[in-house]
């Protein structure tokens, strides 16, 4: 580990405790880097504070995450980080099937169900980015009024339209890699005319292509609507080739590897289909690239091993009077020093769950007691099957293509929207393979040489995965809390997740199990999917039974809306209650729709950055005159 | 091959064939010593030599690129283009032979002559001089009045550059008669630290000139440049004295952090050898035939990518990654001899 890394950019905490800053942005996540980027590009002084050890800036210690990742016997989407003590991360194998009335506390998470969602997130320098895939979809137009259309969950204060140039901002920041073309379906529109996304799209594999020869021009019918399925390009946040023809005729300079030094790495994908949970040539996009920029400007500097623990507020004015937090000697010794820090205005940027634990646990749950409320995530069905002829499995990002035909119509009237990703990385997230073929063919069928060697091929080269990402609408019984049971090494009350799965979303588990079934017999395929009622995740709806996984994507504890009294905050994510307070990230999301939240929770905190300047600057203009 | 000075398109086309020579010679030394490096050890050596080797691929197209436009032959195939290692490299110094090794303090020792900030002569222009390395060229041995002898890689793009200049007021735009098509642009290259630049006239022809060029080292010989960033010969020489340089240091005196360096996690390759070293009808002899043949075709592959067909670069990036799992088959294994060494790949590629 190199003890340099972080020379530049960190800050002493006793340094950090008695200044003043503009912002102090409670992590390092893709919330909390973009807008310390925007800040610190307007000379706005900000201070990041990382509970993770925020040593990961030279590729030597990114190496070190991508060895941990290679020898782990079990590669859970956080098994290339270290766990410290002092700032635990839930891990999707600390989940159990719950009994009535059990409550699981065994990980970071307490989870009192009824449904136990194995979603996790990662507490390191760039926060879940690190882990994440790196899909980037925008949500649908109809997604920002899923109340007034569907009647089921809220309305968006703000629509489509509005979000729209973020969108086109955020795909930049992150440098997405796709085409325009392909994303013709549901309403969606892209910038003015001749928009290109900054990199073409990540090539269909061979595995999209015979796919898609027998489901293209496939018809359902939903809610008297008909619709022609067609397997699309998925738009991903991952190097590609520029687009000549980006920001009109500029082009794109894809960011490759973060380095203290000139790294050579990263700039195209390689296709090693582990970027779930670290790509090994840093080709993905993960918010240490906006962080490091941030922190270029010379205006932002970054605190580490640092846990926030308590939001400090006026109660008079509601005014917020500055963010203690715990700093660790020691990844996993007790051992720490509170200090509070002070700045003009206060983001949380930590996630969703994070956010709200804060508040909760600093005593500020709002008047309308809404503070961790309305917590979702999308529920995934898996299913997966063995196609007649091996399709180059393992080969590429894990997905390049879906289908997105389906992502809204009336239907939703009366069940949850869905879309669906075809995997290039086999059974793995369903069945755990390949390393589970291994077991299976060694220990069950006894193969060994020449003939275990075929056996793999024979079923690992045909594994074809999809997946259904199904929504989940808001419903306040869905939530966050704390309690002083159950607290980390470091005092911090833990999350405590309360979460069950409702009807519109579980008839949608269903139609999509039905829809599967019917896509793999039309290419031919022998479906494999079973689904184990002792697994955590098990449901069941019309008296069948499906495994529903967590998505990670933790969103609307702290959900924006037109008014206080049914929202926490508003449309730029400023707290309602605490006006120098931001709560930033999916957190601010009133529905999630049937995209992955990174691109959309990005292009809402760059309309937030944008607020937080125009109000620090104009206070700082504007010193006498009135009040 | 002996260089005059440039007077006609065939001279000037002679020096960018060497430069392409040049800029291909080093890297079978560098990746050599990069896979040598048993995998998950010695990260700060790794990715020093990798980043170098990358830099000298994109130089290698840079000057192809300068070479179509100019109308002249990118034949990476032609006998001799690779070097018979070790080779002599003489930049008015004898001492020392470039070959292939493994990861050793021996080869970082070669780099860093190679990358070697050499002093200046008064009166040469700063913009050209790049004294990172050697001239891999032989010139300087003839006693031929009129021959050219080159103390630094600088002098010699100087050369060119003067050459193209002295023809361009000569026969102007006529010097560029390559077909434009032939030009590999950004979107088939990537990497190596700067966007190619195709080259289709004078102000883009010194453009790539310059970028190959800034890429050495500064002429003061500092050790970080305006954008913080390390120079080469600098970065070796931490792996050598087993500390980071910080702002500030003086040269030769780092004071950072430790580098963790450990020449013990280094499989023991036999120093540049040969096919014929290792036992007749054995399948490391095999390989290592095979592997030469896999390189010799790669060349081919490149050589067609730099005429007209550029969207191979993409299958060549393929290629690169079969050869690296050939080159480790090889490295991996010993040789069988009765000597400690393990098999290397050999280059020996169409030799002249």
């Amino acid at each position: 580990m190199t003890v340099q890394s972080s020379d530049r950019f960190s800050i002493d905490p006793d340094v950090a405790a008695s200044s003043q800053f503009d912002a102090v942005v409670i992590g390092s996540g893709v919330s909390g880097a973009l807008i310390a980027k925007r800040l610190g590009l307007q000379g706005l002084k900000v201070l990041v504070v990382e509970a993770g050890s925020g040593n990961d800036i030279t590729v030597s210690d990114y190496d070190e995450n991508v060895f941990r990742f290679y020898g782990a016997a079990s590669k859970d989407n956080n098994a290339a980080y270290y766990n410290p003590k002092n700032a635990p991360m839930p891990r999707d194998f600390e989940n159990v099937r719950l009994r009535d009335g059990e409550i699981n506390d065994r990980g970071y998470l307490v989870q009192k169900g009824p449904f136990e969602i194995d979603s996790t997130y990662s507490r390191v320098l760039g926060g879940t980015t690190r882990h994440w895939e790196g899909k980037a979809l925008r949500m649908l137009p109809d997604d920002f009024r899923m109340n007034s259309l569907f009647g089921h969950g809220r309305d968006w204060p703000i629509g489509y339209d509005e979000l729209e140039p973020y969108y086109c901002q955020a795909e930049a920041e992150l440098g997405v890699s796709g085409d325009v073309e392909d994303q013709q379906y549901g309403g969606l529109t892209f910038g003015e005319d001749g928009y290109v996304l900054p990199m073409h799209k990540m090539p269909a594999s061979y595995l999209d292509q015979v796919l898609a020869r027998d489901v293209d021009g496939m018809t359902v019918e939903l809610a008297e609507e008909r619709f022609e399925l067609k397997v699309r390009t998925t738009p991903q946040a991952r190097n590609g080739i520029p687009n000549k023809n980006y920001a009109a005729g500029a082009g794109f300079v894809p960011n490759g590897a973060v380095s203290v030094h000139q790294a050579e790495m990263g700039e195209r994908c390689q296709g090693n289909t582990n970027c779930v949970p670290i790509c090994p040539v840093q080709a993905k996009y993960d918010a240490r690239r906006t962080l490091v920029q941030a922190m270029a400007t010379g205006n932002v500097v970054l605190l580490a091993r640092t846990v926030a623990s308590k939001v400090l507020v006026d109660g008079v004015t509601g005014h917020i009077t500055g963010i203690e937090a715990k700093t660790y000697d020691h990844p996993d010794l007790t051992g720490s020093t509170t200090r509070v820090f002070k700045a003009r205005t206060y983001v949380l940027a930590a996630n969703a769950v994070e956010n709200a634990r804060l508040m909760l646990a600093s005593g500020l749950p709002g008047l309308n007691g809404l503070m961790g409320r309305n917590l979702m995530d999308h529920g995934y069905l898996l299913t997966w099957a063995l196609m007649p002829k091996p399709i180059g499995v393992m080969r590429g990002p894990v997905c390049t293509s879906g289908i997105e035909d389906i992502r809204t119509g009336k239907y939703r009237r009366n069940m949850a929207a869905v879309r669906f990703s075809i995997h290039n990385d086999g059974w793995g997230w369903a069945t755990g393979g390949p390393y589970s073929d291994l077991y299976d063919a060694v220990d069950r069928d006894n193969l060994y040489g020449g003939a275990l060697r075929q056996g793999l091929i024979d079923t690992v080269a045909r594994q074809v995965l999809i997946d259904c990402m199904i929504e989940i609408p808001a419903d306040p019984g869905n939530r966050i809390t704390v309690d002083p049971r159950y607290v980390d090494q470091l005092g911090n009350m833990r999350p405590v997740v309360c979460f069950d799965l409702p009807q519109y979303t579980l008839e949608t588990v269903a139609f999509s199990r039905r829809l599967t079934k019917q896509i793999y017999q039309r290419v031919g395929a022998k479906d494999h999917s079973s689904y184990d009622p002792m697994a955590p995740g098990w449901v069941t709806h019309n008296g069948e039974g499906y495994v529903v996984r967590g998505g990670n994507h933790w969103a609307g504890t702290h959900l924006m809306g037109s008014s206080a009294v049914d929202s926490v905050v508003n449309d730029r994510q400023q707290s309602w209650e605490h006006p120098n307070l931001y709560l930033a990230g999916a957190g601010s999301m009133p529905t999630i729709g049937t995209a992955n939240t990174t691109l959309t929770l990005a292009a809402i905190c760059l309309r937030t950055a944008e607020d937080i300047i125009a109000r620090l600057t104009a206070s700082a203009i504007a010193p006498a005159v009135g009040a | 091959m002996s260089l005059y000075k440039i007077k006609d398109l065939d001279s000037l086309r002679r020096h960018v064939y060497a430069a392409m020579q040049l800029e291909h010679a080093t890297i079978p030394i560098y990746l050599t010593a990069l896979y040598s490096i048993v995998p998950g050890t010695n990260s700060e050596g790794y990715h020093i030599i990798r980043a170098v080797a990358v830099e000298e691929m994109l130089h290698l197209t840079l000057v192809c690129n300068l070479m179509n436009a100019i109308g002249g032959k990118t034949d990476l195939t032609t006998p001799g283009f690779t070097p018979n290692y070790p080779a002599h490299l003489p930049d008015g110094e004898k001492d020392f032979m470039a070959g292939l090794h493994p990861f050793s303090p021996e080869a970082i020792e070669t780099f860093l002559k190679i990358e070697r900030p050499a002093s200046l002569n008064h009166g040469e222009s700063n913009k050209r001089h790049r004294p990172r390395k050697g001239s891999m060229l032989s010139a300087g041995h003839t006693g031929d009045a009129d021959e050219e002898h080159f103390f630094s890689i600088g002098e010699f793009y100087k050369a060119i550059e003067t050459g193209l200049d002295d023809l361009y007021a000569e026969i102007g735009d006529a010097l560029f008669s390559g077909d434009p098509s032939l030009q590999v642009g950004p979107e088939y290259y990537y990497s190596g630290g700067g966007g190619l630049i195709p080259v289709t006239d004078m102000a883009s022809a010194k453009a790539a000139l310059d970028l190959i060029a800034e890429q050495g080292e500064g002429i003061t010989g500092e050790i970080f440049d305006e954008d913080g960033e390390i120079a080469h010969y600098y970065r070796f020489q931490q792996l050598l004295l087993g500390r980071f340089y910080r702002e500030g240091d003086q040269p030769d005196h780092p004071t950072g952090g430790p580098v963790e360096v450990d020449w013990a996690s280094v499989y023991p390759i036999k120093s540049n050898a040969k096919v014929t070293d290792f036992p007749a009808g054995s399948d490391v002899r095999a390989a290592a035939e095979a592997f030469n043949v896999g390189y010799a075709q790669y060349l081919g592959l490149l050589t067609r990518a730099f005429n007209g067909e550029p969207n191979l670069l993409v299958d060549a990036v393929g290629e690169m990654f079969r050869l690296k799992d050939f080159a480790y088959q090889l490295i991996r294994q010993p040789i069988g001899d009765g000597s400690t060494f393990n098999a290397a790949p050999t280059f020996e590629i169409n030799l002249a």
